[in-house]
This record gives structure tokens, sequence and C-alpha cells, in this order.
């Protein structure tokens, strides 16, 4: 079973509370279960009891996590950077949830339309392809404020639309569909010849520049996060925005902070002059509303509503929300909240 | 009543305690039994690590208000279905754990911070909240709890007051009990009750004191008044090394007598010394180390600074470690709690905390390393002093087998026998059961022996509050089911 490369990780998390305050799932749940820890003991149970696989109950479970890496993040912090892997852990059980054939029709109907919907569509040309993936797709204001900023900086840029990386077949467990949907996106990618590749979503990015290289996928352009590239570009004077002068709370993407340890979101914030004041009362916890599980929304809808629910009650009057994602942006707002996406932001501040 | 699944009973009671708090918050699931089915008693985590099942909830309710609990153990006490109140689960005496089965009353749904009166300087919270998570609200609003435990990550408010549990600055802001304004608290029989306002009058006994520390056996407390603080100015810390425990011990209680008001103090014996100080803060020293700090305004924490650095100098230190080392200290002081710090399986290990005033708390100490050792030769035993009084300290002693015996009747009952040995030995020297982990499962074999005929009145207050007995049945020492 795939859980055995995680025996470190199950010894470690199974007896351990020490990050639970920080399971965003578990904190609008409140159940054991929904924590790295009882998730560890399912594991752990699972790995002595492989017949145990296939309980409803554990596989629901697993399913429900929010995948943020906010509770790695944390016990890294206690360990030098060397912590615990618990995502990766849940990552490994959905694999043999999925390679057992217990994987819910839920899942498996997700999985499916994944598969059958990678007939990338490319248009336009330049020196930039954007690649709109089926989230920001979704959010048509994001698309629109990129292709804003791009044009106002001179940017020539083609962009690349129509299925999925893998990312998401790779969240649900169905890890070599979720390589042979990388190959193919490399494919058509590499085929343009364009030298970087743009990118909202911040699960995208982690896709393009971590799961490809893991899975030994040849990408050949750079993968440049759209925050990132807006500061790069006002650096070398293609773009000039106006100082915004108010405060926001920039809720941090769990890919950018816990996967890439990415500070660009932050940088074009300050470059924007908007205050960034700390949403709700830490900066440790996760506030996306299940961005890491990328289609938490689709399995969970309910639960997603309260985790989105959660953060908004959390809102301060009078000061809104900024996220990276569109995934998010767009929970929050059906939740009530005053939210942008970055790329939304710095294209308003296009002088 | 013995609850089975395929009993109609089963669907009639899940029925009611659907009506009382609603569907989506009674839970009999397999992931979520599993994980009620396991606190941070060594115990129960070793029955799992055997393969074993340990004892699952039939339900896990999460109640989301005061009246919604009532209802709960109102049908509790019609069936007289036991009921276990259950927090962070972080409890190590097994408290928390459902032994006969019933209902698991999961706490932490209610987890509102009601009010910061910012007058009285308190805060009014639910107590399922998370501590950590109320000590951030509470810092937003530019306060401070003062209560950080190395399980504030973990914990619920309610599972610090159902054990009296404590904090590492408690030297100066006390256990969780001197924190308590006033409480409320549903009775086992449903009735919702408050104590008094303020924590000092004279308007008769104490209620508050009556249900701190009673482990959810005398009702369920599902709101509390809790004293904050101002954030201090200036924390400081600084450590000496001593050449033996004793030296450091006898600097320790010099700091305390001098009435000094230290925020903190530890000291660590020589094996912990030797342990888990090098391990964890890579002071690689043979000795006692002493760690001591002050908070509040800079002039006044320098001077409480200077004073206390010649107290420790004149008892005779081998080496002044200075204050980057006290302060690495603080910085850490939670690490120690982390895996792969923290003991684990395979270890079998335990923590003896118990408590005794200056005059005793060495022979205390000696007692039980004599007889861990002497009784049980392939165990460590270490030990640290970390939480000072104005007449004495307790002590956090443990003892660690590197590897426990694989039947896990084998492994309870060696484990159960040093507990037995050790807490004995530790009672005849002048200490008391447990210093702030509570009695739980695991020591409420010994309750008898500590109170004698006091105990009477402890199950007649019991008897009195619970008379089906459902509440948390067979912990701190009372009757089971």
């Amino acid at each position: 079973m795939q859980i055995n490369q995680f025996n470190e990780v199950i010894s470690a998390c199974r007896f351990c509370f020490m990050c639970r305050h920080l399971s965003a799932v578990g904190l609008v749940s409140c159940r054991e279960s929904d924590t790295p820890r009882g998730r560890a003991l399912i594991a752990d149970r699972i790995r002595m009891h492989p017949e145990e696989l296939g309980n409803p109950d554990f596989v629901d479970t697993i399913y429900r996590s929010d995948l943020s890496g906010a509770n790695r993040f944390h016990c890294d912090g206690y360990h030098d950077g060397s912590g615990y892997d618990e995502v990766g852990l849940q990552l490994a059980l959905r694999r043999d949830i999925v390679e057992a054939g217990f994987a819910p029709e839920s899942v498996k109907a997700i999985a499916a339309e994944f598969q059958s919907s990678e007939n990338w569509s490319i248009e336009g040309s330049g020196e930039v392809l954007y690649f709109i993936d089926p989230c920001t797709a979704a959010r048509p204001d994001t698309t629109a404020a990129v292709a804003k900023v791009l044009n106002r900086a001179g940017v020539p840029f083609a962009t690349i639309r129509g299925g999925c990386i893998g990312k998401a077949l790779a969240v649900l467990g169905f890890a070599s569909e979720a390589e042979t949907a990388m190959r193919k996106f490399a494919a058509a990618v590499n085929a343009t010849g364009i030298k970087t590749l743009l990118v909202s979503s911040p699960a995208a990015a982690d896709a393009l520049r971590n799961d490809f290289k893991t899975a030994g996928v040849e990408l050949k352009p750079e993968v440049r996060f759209t925050a990132g590239y807006f500061v790069e570009l006002a650096e070398k004077g293609k773009l000039r925005f106006s100082t915004r002068n108010f405060a926001a709370s920039y809720l941090a993407s769990d890919y950018l902070k816990n996967y890439l340890r990415c500070d660009c979101a932050e940088k074009l914030l300050a470059l924007l002059g908007i205050e960034n004041r700390q949403f709700g009362t830490n900066p440790e916890e996760s506030f996306t509303a299940g961005e890491g599980a990328l289609v938490l929304a689709r399995l969970h809808p309910e639960l997603a509503k309260q985790l989105a629910a959660r953060i908004a009650a959390r809102a301060e009057p009078g000061i809104p929300l900024i996220t990276a994602s569109a995934y998010t942006a767009d929970l929050l707002a059906a939740a009530g909240a005053d939210v942008s996406t970055l790329d939304e932001v710095a294209a308003e501040a296009l002088c | 009543m013995q609850l089975a699944k395929d009993n109609y009973m089963y669907q009639m009671v899940r029925c009611e305690l659907v009506d009382a708090v609603g569907r989506e918050f009674v839970n009999s699931g397999d992931a979520d039994g599993l994980g009620h089915s396991i606190d941070y008693y060594w115990i129960p985590e070793m029955w799992h690590d055997r393969g074993g099942a340990p004892q699952r909830p039939d339900f896990v309710v999460h109640p989301g208000s005061s009246e919604e609990v009532a209802k709960v153990l109102k049908i509790a006490n019609q069936y007289k279905i036991p009921v276990t109140p259950w927090g962070g689960g972080s409890g190590s005496q097994g408290g928390a754990l459902p032994v006969y089965g019933g209902i698991i009353l999961d706490m932490k749904r209610m987890n509102k911070v009601i009010e910061i009166d910012e007058r009285t300087l308190s805060v009014t919270c639910e107590t399922g909240i998370n501590a950590q998570h109320l000590e951030w609200a509470v810092e937003k609003a530019g306060y401070s709890t003062m209560h950080f435990p190395a399980s504030i990550a973990c914990a619920t408010i309610g599972g610090f007051l159902a054990h009296r549990g404590t904090g590492v600055l408690s030297t100066k802001y006390g256990k969780i009990e001197d924190m308590v304004m006033s409480l409320e608290v549903v009775t086992p029989t449903g009735e919702i009750i408050h104590t008094l306002p303020v924590p000092r009058h004279a308007s008769g006994p104490d209620l508050t004191m009556l249900f701190l520390g009673s482990e959810g056996t005398l009702g369920v407390m599902t709101k509390v008044t809790l004293k904050i603080h101002p954030i201090p100015e200036s924390r400081k810390f600084h450590a000496f090394l001593f050449p033996d425990m004793h030296t450091a011990m006898t600097a320790g209680a010099g700091l305390m007598h001098s009435r000094l008001q230290p925020c903190a103090i530890r000291l660590y014996d020589g094996p912990e010394t030797a342990r888990l100080i090098k391990r964890v803060l890579g002071i690689d020293r043979v000795g006692a180390y002493l760690v001591f700090g002050f908070d509040g305004p800079e002039k006044i924490v320098d001077l409480q600074m200077e004073r206390a650095c010649e107290i420790c100098r004149a008892a005779g230190p081998k080496e002044d470690l200075g204050t980057e080392s006290g302060e690495a200290w603080w910085r850490n002081r939670y690490k120690f709690f982390y895996p792969p710090y923290m003991f684990h399986m395979p270890q079998a290990f335990g923590t003896l905390d118990t408590v005794a005033t200056f005059s005793k708390i060495e022979d205390v100490y000696w007692a039980m390393k004599k007889t861990v050792e002497e009784n049980f030769p392939e165990a460590n035993f270490i030990g640290h002093f970390s939480h000072w009084y104005d007449w004495g300290c307790m002590l956090y002693a443990r003892f660690i087998f590197e590897k426990a015996p694989e039947d896990p009747a084998e492994a309870a009952a060696l484990y159960n026998r040093v507990w037995d040995l050790a807490i004995r030995a530790a009672i005849g020297a002048g200490g008391v059961i447990n210093a702030h982990h509570g009695v739980g499962l695991r020591l409420g074999r010994l309750m008898q022996e500590r109170y004698g005929p006091a105990m009477t009145v402890l199950e007649g207050v019991k008897k009195q509050l619970d008379p089906n007995n459902i509440m948390n049945p067979g912990k701190l020492g009372f009757k089971g089911v």
C-alpha cells in the first residue's frame, strides 16, 4: 500500500494533538476524525487491518480533508522545516482507496469528467502563455483582469484552456491518470515554443512547478504566478500602479504559503500600497475554504460552505478580503464576503 | 443501559439526541468513534498499537448551547446512559475515555468568546473553545490569558477546568483555578446553574471550586469567566547550571522565599538536563539546569532579574548560562512535546506529576526515583520542577521504558504497577496523587487511599448531584456502571 511509505508520519501523528487548532475542517465539523491525528489513526488502523480500507466512513473522512498544509507548516516550524507530511499521507490513502476500488461514486464521477476534458485550446500568440484553469475560468473577472494587466504592460500573450493538468486527479487519488494528464498538457504547451507559462491558480502553480517535476514530466516554459510576474513587470517599468491607500486582509493561499513558500502575493500588495491587515486572530490557520483540496466544493459542498461561512463571519466590517485563488474568492463571495482576487486588485490599480 | 446498534432502542435514543441537537451533530460513524476511543493516555494508545480496539462511544454528540447540553443530559438520565464530556481529548489520564460506551459529549462546538470586559479585565467564553484560539482572540484585544500550557494548541478551556490544568507562567499568574472568576454548569440532571460572579466572597462555600477538577463527574462546565492581563512590556529569562539538583532547589526556593514575582521557574534534574535539555536546546552539560523569568514593566523586570541572579549566584552555581540560554528555553518551550522529541511508542512512559512543600519536595523526588529504579531497573526516571509557589513546587517526574512488553495485558500490568508504586511513594513522602493532569481512569484507584474517610464526602456530593451515575462513571475514583 502507498501508505506504507508514510509509516513515520503515521507513527508521529497518530497520538499527537499539537496542530489540531489549525485543522480547518475539524474546526467547523468539530469531529476528532477531521484532524491530522484522527486521519493518522485511520491510516494506522488500515495499516494493521487492511480489510478496513473500504470502510465507507473512513473513506468519507479521508475525502473530507481540506489538504491545506497549515498543519505541516506549523509542525515544520518546530522541526527546522522537516516536520511530518500529513497531507502526503492523506494523498497516499486516497491512492490506496482508488487502487483498491473503494473510491466513492462522487469521486469517480469528478475524476471521469476531468479525464475526458483534455482538449487543449490555444488562442492567440505571444511571449507569454496564460493558462486558464477551470476554477479561474469560472471567474471571468479574474481572467479579464489578467488580460488587462498584460495588455497594459504591452506583453503579447496567448491563452490555453480546456482541461485538467492532473492536479485535481492527483488530489482525488488517481495518480496514473494524473500523470497522463500532465504529459498531455506538457506536450501541448511545449509545442507552442513559448518561454513563459503564466497561471493565476496557486494549485496550478504548485502542480506545474512541483508535481510535474516529481512525475518526471518536462515542461519547457518557466512557470510564473501572476502576482510575482506583475511585480516583476512593475520593477522593469512596464507597469505603473496607483497607490491604493486602503486596508484589506489577504487570505494567504495554502499552495503559495505552505507548498511553494512564495511571498509574491504580499509583495504585490505592498507594491499597490494596500495595507495587508492580518485576518482573524492569527496568521497560521488556513482561510481558503478548502483550496488545498481543489474540488472540495464539489465533493462536499455543504462542508465548503461551512468553511466559507466561518471565514466570512470573521471578516472585519469595511475591510475587504483578497484571495489568490478564484476558487476561494467565489466561495467567499457566495458566503456574503466582500472579496477580490489578487489579479482583480492589480487590474483596478493600473494607472 | 447498554446500547447495541442492532437493537431498536439504539435508534430510539438516537432519534431523541437528534431532536435535541440536530442530525448533523449526532455522529456514530467508525472514524469519529476511533478518534474518541483514544486520548493522550498511554493505555488506549498501546491497546490500539497492539491492534486492539479501545472502547468506542455509541454516539458522539456535539451540543451547540448550554440548553442543548441540558437536553442531552436529561435524555441520558431517562435511559441511564453514561455521558463522557470530551474537550480536546489531549488529557493524559484517560479522563475523557468512554469506558462504558454511551454518549461522548464533544464540547468543541461551544467555542464562542462571549465578552471581553476591559473594565474588569476578564473574558467570558464557552468552554469548548480551543485554548490557543481563546488566547489569540484575547491577544487581538490587547490582552493575554497568561495560560500557556504545552497543550495550549490541543486542549479546550473546559479540559483545563476539568483537570485543574497549569500553564508555564503559573508561578506568577496561577493555575487555571486561580484564573477563574465564575462558571456556568449544567448539572447531571440537566439544570443550568451559575456560581457567584466573583471568586472572593463570604457567601458560603465556593461552588466554583467544587466543579473545578471534577473531571466531568459532577456536571458539564459550559461557560467560564476568566481573568485576563495586559500584555507585559517586557519578559526576560536567565539560566544557570547547578552542580546538583539540591543546590538548584535551594536557589529556586530562595527565589520564591524572596517574594520576587517570577513568571516561571523550571528546574531540570541531572538526567533530564542530560537528555532533554541537550536534545531540544543543544546545551550539553552535566548538572541541573535552572531557568527563570520575569515579566512586566521593563525597569521592574530588570530589577527583579538582578536580584534573582544574585540569589542564584549565592547558591553556588556551576555555570551562569546567561540570558540567551534562558531565552532559548522560552522559545522552545513547546518543542519538548512535539514528535520526535516527545516520548512515543514503542516506549512506555508516564508523567508522575505531584506537588509538595519545599520541606518535602526533594524527599518526594528521591522516594519516587528510588521506587522506580529499584523495582523497574530497565526504566529511566527523569524529572523537573515546573510550577512554583510560595510554599513549594510541583514535580514533573517521568518514567520511560524504551520498550514495553508486546502482549497488551502484560504491558498494561507493568504500566499500572509503576504508577501504583510510584504514586504511593510520593504520597508516603508528603506528595499528592497529581498536580495538574488530573486523576481520570489512570489514578482513580488511589483516591480512596489518599483521601481516606474524606472520600465519603466526595462520594456524597457525587451521589447528590448525579443520582443515576451517568456522568463519566468510573473516573476520579467514583464507581463505574
